[in-house]
């Protein structure tokens, strides 16, 4: 299955690398990426990832994981189901982080 | 203005934190050297492994932030293994470590590694301060990370040159708390009627209840319903266990009627526990016939091991007194009683000649030891029988590497649980294996006059490691014979600490009562035969009630 996900994260130092390290540990692949800073939220120095993942496990397993992240500001989750981005059904979640 | 080492150390006081574990070097030197007029306890002790197991010891006994410092590179390579340990089992820990000046960093300076980047998969958060304005706000989110929700480990990463410099106050009021998920009322009346509907309901305890300091309304709702009760190694205390359906460890090593009870029950109520493997066995045959009702804070929990029936996120302190359980189950319970007396453990209180039998050397020591003594223990066979023969007051009265399950943790975490508490009784069960590992602790023991009794199972063996290679490699023995260990009484007499050796079962009592009694610090040696195993076992990959229970 392949998932896009959408991150809002804050510059902090090795950031990307709290993100990467989740999602190869909670078992996804990345097949593509894409980072740039958020130019609507210049002052507060946001990063804006883009990222498509596949994965054997339901989403929820990263997802879940990824909002834990400290620097984590937001995150959005859909359905691709073709590698190319095709957004067929959205599934945000909004949870809490607490670990 | 204060330097950043000094303003370090009055951000601690202020936090009421006024005792740390630690080792020094160049990189924390000026937190050293600030630390000698500031009125924060330091203990020194003799390896930065043994400061952070000291600061989780200290942790886990008060539920409270243990604090520990190191310097870079060695010094903070050296606290990876406990940050993982404080990671797995949920332990509010802040560290701090000392690095290269921010002018030298990224080029292989002296004792320069990245511990952010080694960090990340091994804590709660991490953070590495680059001006010298963040330090205080970095320590305060720190410290409100390792607490808050879910509570673990947070690493602060603090370069020379900013311990040095002066840093702003901290003008930035508390950071504004993470919102907590709140149960809805919708589920729990859902989680209410699973209850009321379930005719063989199970209570599953696990370390969240002793750390969302919910231990009283845990034993309310056990008074309210008198529902069966199992508990993890880490559960093990939240509930009383003079309960009559209070069934102990379930497990891997857990006894057999609450494994059984488990495997029989078509509710499993999951409360601050996360279906680890030790506990499950083989996943899908893991309470077959039970919904789940998950009741935990951490939503990553929820249906990562197994789907839940319902789940309820939230504090167990507001969640637990809105349960209920309405319905007969008188038979179940009566079940259960029955199980639990047919399966009770038969200790042999002989006091004949003949092996000592560590079951019951444990149990006897548990009865003869304060109630609110604090055991704490290394990992192996000798753990489990901890675990599975000692009864505890309250989760804090008893600290076991649970997640990580590492050698050395014993010692170490005594010490730290002993300064936490100087006036209660503090009795550190090793494995002839694990004490090994972090034995330069002796050292702190001598160097601080601590009271903490040590109490050597010696079966000259990597026991647990032995078992399996008997029970599932064909008795092939690789590398688990450790009958060339030191000779633990000399090693204590070269720290100036008394000790005693014993070899067979009419020692026992007598020794065990001369240790409680010493005044200082004390190391109890006791052989145990090597053929010893622990009963009962679930193999690998099988289900709890297929658990062998005993010698084949
Ligand atoms: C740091 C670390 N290394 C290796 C292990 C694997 N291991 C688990 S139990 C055990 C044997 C422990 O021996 P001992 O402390 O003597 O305890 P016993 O099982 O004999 O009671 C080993 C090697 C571990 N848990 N931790
Ligand atoms: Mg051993």
């Amino acid at each position: 299955m392949n998932y896009q996900l959408e991150m809002l994260l804050s510059d902090q130092p090795a950031v990307l690398e709290r993100v990467l390290q989740t999602t190869r540990y909670r078992g996804f692949r990345i097949n593509q990426l894409n980072m740039q800073p958020a130019p609507e939220q210049l002052a507060s120095r946001k990063l804006k990832v883009s990222m498509q993942v596949s994965g054997k496990q339901p989403i929820t397993i990263l997802t879940s994981q990824l909002h834990k992240l400290y620097d984590l500001a937001s995150l959005e989750c859909r359905t691709a189901l073709s590698p190319s981005i095709e957004r067929q059904s959205t599934l945000t979640q909004a949870l809490p982080r607490t670990a | 203005m204060k330097k950043g080492a000094q303003a370090i150390l009055h951000f601690l006081t202020e936090q009421g934190i006024d005792q740390v574990f630690g080792y020094p070097g160049g990189a924390i030197m000026p937190l050293y050297d600030a630390l000698l007029d500031s009125p924060i306890r330091h203990y020194l002790c003799r390896h930065e492994q043994g400061a952070a197991f000291a600061a989780i010891g200290y942790a886990r006994s008060t539920n409270q932030v243990g604090v520990c410092i190191a310097t870079s590179g060695p010094g903070a390579t050296n606290l990876l293994t406990s940050l993982a340990d404080a990671k797995l089992d949920s332990v509010p820990l802040v560290m701090i470590t000392g690095q290269v000046a921010r002018s030298a960093m990224g080029s292989d300076a002296f004792q320069e590694v990245d511990v952010l980047g080694l960090s990340l998969s091994i804590c709660k958060h991490s953070m590495l301060v680059l001006e010298p304005q963040e330090l205080l706000p970095t320590l305060q989110k720190a410290f409100q990370i390792a607490r808050e929700g879910r509570p673990g480990p947070v690493l602060v990463d603090i370069p020379k040159d900013i311990l040095t410099g002066l840093v702003p106050e901290s003008d930035e009021q508390a950071a504004s708390a993470t919102a907590m998920p709140l149960a809805i009322p919708a589920q729990l009346q859902t989680a209410n009627q699973l209850l009321a509907e379930s005719q063989r309901p199970m209570l599953y305890i696990g370390g969240g209840v002793g750390m969302a300091d919910a231990v009283n309304e845990l034993r309310d709702l056990i008074d309210r319903t008198q529902l069966p009760q199992v508990c993890t190694l880490k559960g093990l205390g939240s509930a009383n266990t003079d309960h009559p359906l209070y069934l102990g460890m379930l497990g891997m090593h857990g006894l057999a009627a609450a494994n059984l009870s488990v495997q029989q029950c078509d509710l499993l109520i999951a409360i601050g526990a996360r279906l680890d493997d030790r506990v499950t066995g083989k996943l899908d045959e893991f309470a077959p016939h039970a919904k789940l009702l998950h009741i935990d804070i951490d939503p990553a929990e929820i249906h990562k091991r197994r789907q839940a029936d319902v789940s309820l996120l939230g504090d167990l302190k507001v969640i637990l007194p809105q349960l209920h359980c309405v319905g007969d189950k008188q038979a179940w319970r009566e079940h259960v009683s029955e199980l639990k007396a047919s399966k009770a453990f038969p200790y042999a209180f002989d006091h004949s000649p003949g092996q000592i039998d560590a079951p019951q050397l444990l149990r006897m020591l548990s009865d003869m030891s304060a109630a609110n003594a604090i055991v704490s223990c290394d990992v192996g066979q000798h753990q489990m029988w901890v675990a599975q023969h000692m009864q505890f007051s309250h989760p804090t009265c008893h600290l076991s590497s649970g997640g990580l399950g590492t050698m050395g943790f014993g010692l170490p975490a005594a010490i730290g649980a002993q300064v936490a508490n100087p006036d209660t009784q503090v009795v550190a069960v090793c494995g002839d294996g694990s004490f090994m590992m972090n034995v330069q602790e002796l050292g702190t023991l001598r160097r601080y006059r601590m009271p903490v009794k040590i109490l050597i199972l010696d079966n000259q063996r990597l026991g647990m490691v032995k078992q399996w290679q008997e029970l599932f490699h064909d008795e092939r023995y690789s590398e688990t014979d450790l009958s060339d260990n030191p000779e633990f009484s000399r090693l204590a007499a070269a720290f100036d600490i008394d000790s005693d050796v014993i070899c067979c079962r009419s020692q026992v009592q007598t020794a065990l009562e001369r240790m409680l009694a010493h005044q200082g610090p004390y190391l109890l040696h006791v052989q145990l035969d090597h053929k010893d195993n622990v009963w009962p076992i679930v193999p690998p990959n099988t289900a709890n009630h297929q658990m062998w229970e005993q010698p084949k």
